[in-house]
């Protein structure tokens, strides 16, 4: 099976899907991603918004029902949630043939 | 205070616009060609540059409060203007607004993407005129066909010179008037040009950092 284009995602767009899996606005996102990556990708707000503004194109997220007047809320896509499943195999087994090879 | 300046290169304003702030002058608002200051305590500011138009309201105002949220104050800009300052806040948060190369180079492909709009814009302007017989290259060759006062040429010293000069502009706006269009497009290729040099060079850091 030919891979997706998209794949693999990269470490920022992983963690912004992966963050979107329940529905946030931007600043939380940026939270996230740095508390998942345990510290390791912090975004600023230009580049984050950016990444969003592209993802929303994609498809891999879109924007869901807010309660703020000012901030919007975003979701991951079905598609997204596909992608982000796809790029797990990915690294599972790239971790499964390194252990295996390392032993 | 007022300052008059035009910049093609983000980088080269922001660190302007900074100096301006360590030497007491905060910067507030933009208006076409000028920059407007108000006298501030001086600080060791550091005010950032994006290059973003938004479509709707929402957008722009959900683009400003992720800025706000994360520590950066929206100094000037509005929904169309592209042009967005943001002032760093408080010392907690990102010394940039920009995380990555990728998104640092991308303001200044925005940039050149309008440019390139804009010159698209005026290209069947130019081909109107060029296509028309407004632009008269003759008069290049017989300025003198310019100048419509009576027997202007048979007039001789003061009354010639008080009558030449006063024509002069009227001739000009005349005769090149068409040509203020390609000066536009050739100004905006320039720009463009610029824009698209430093996107690359922007992008190349990467390479050189790793």
């Amino acid at each position: 099976m030919e891979r997706d284009k998209h794949l693999p995602l990269t470490e920022t767009v992983y963690y912004i899907l992966l963050a979107l899996v329940e529905p946030a606005h931007g600043y939380l996102i940026m939270q996230k991603v740095e508390e998942l990556s345990g510290g390791q990708v912090r975004m600023a707000a230009g580049t984050l918004y950016g990444a969003i503004e592209n993802l929303v194109k994609l498809k891999f997220i879109q924007p869901a029902a807010s309660e703020d007047s000012r901030r919007k809320v975003y979701a991951i896509t079905n598609k997204g949630l596909d992608m982000l499943r796809l790029d797990l195999e990915r690294m599972k087994h790239m971790i499964d043939v390194t252990t295996d090879r390392l032993k | 205070m007022k300052k008059y300046k035009f910049f093609i290169n983000f980088d080269k304003e922001e660190k302007w616009l900074n100096d301006m702030a360590r030497q007491g002058y905060l910067f507030t608002k933009k208006t076409l060609f000028g920059y407007v200051f108000e006298p501030h305590k001086p600080e060791n500011a550091i005010i950032k540059l994006d290059y973003r138009i938004f479509k709707r309201r929402g957008d722009f105002e959900d683009y400003c409060a992720l800025f706000e949220d994360s520590g950066w104050e929206h100094i000037a800009g509005t929904k169309s203007s592209g042009y967005q300052y943001f002032k760093k806040a408080n010392n907690q948060g990102s010394e940039d607004i920009f995380s990555d190369v990728d998104s640092k180079a991308g303001r200044y492909k925005r940039l050149s993407d309008m440019w390139a709009v804009l010159v698209c814009c005026f290209t069947p302007v130019m081909s109107a005129i060029i296509s028309s017989d407004v632009m008269d290259l003759g008069v290049l060759r017989d300025p003198k066909t310019l100048y419509q006062t009576p027997g202007l040429w048979e007039l001789n010293g003061g009354a010639f010179w008080s009558a030449f000069l006063f024509e002069t502009p009227f001739a000009l706006f005349r005769g090149l008037l068409w040509a203020f269009i390609p000066a536009i497009i050739l100004i905006y290729l320039y720009f463009l040009y610029c824009a698209n040099k430093q996107y690359k060079k922007t992008q190349e850091d990467r390479i050189s950092r790793k």
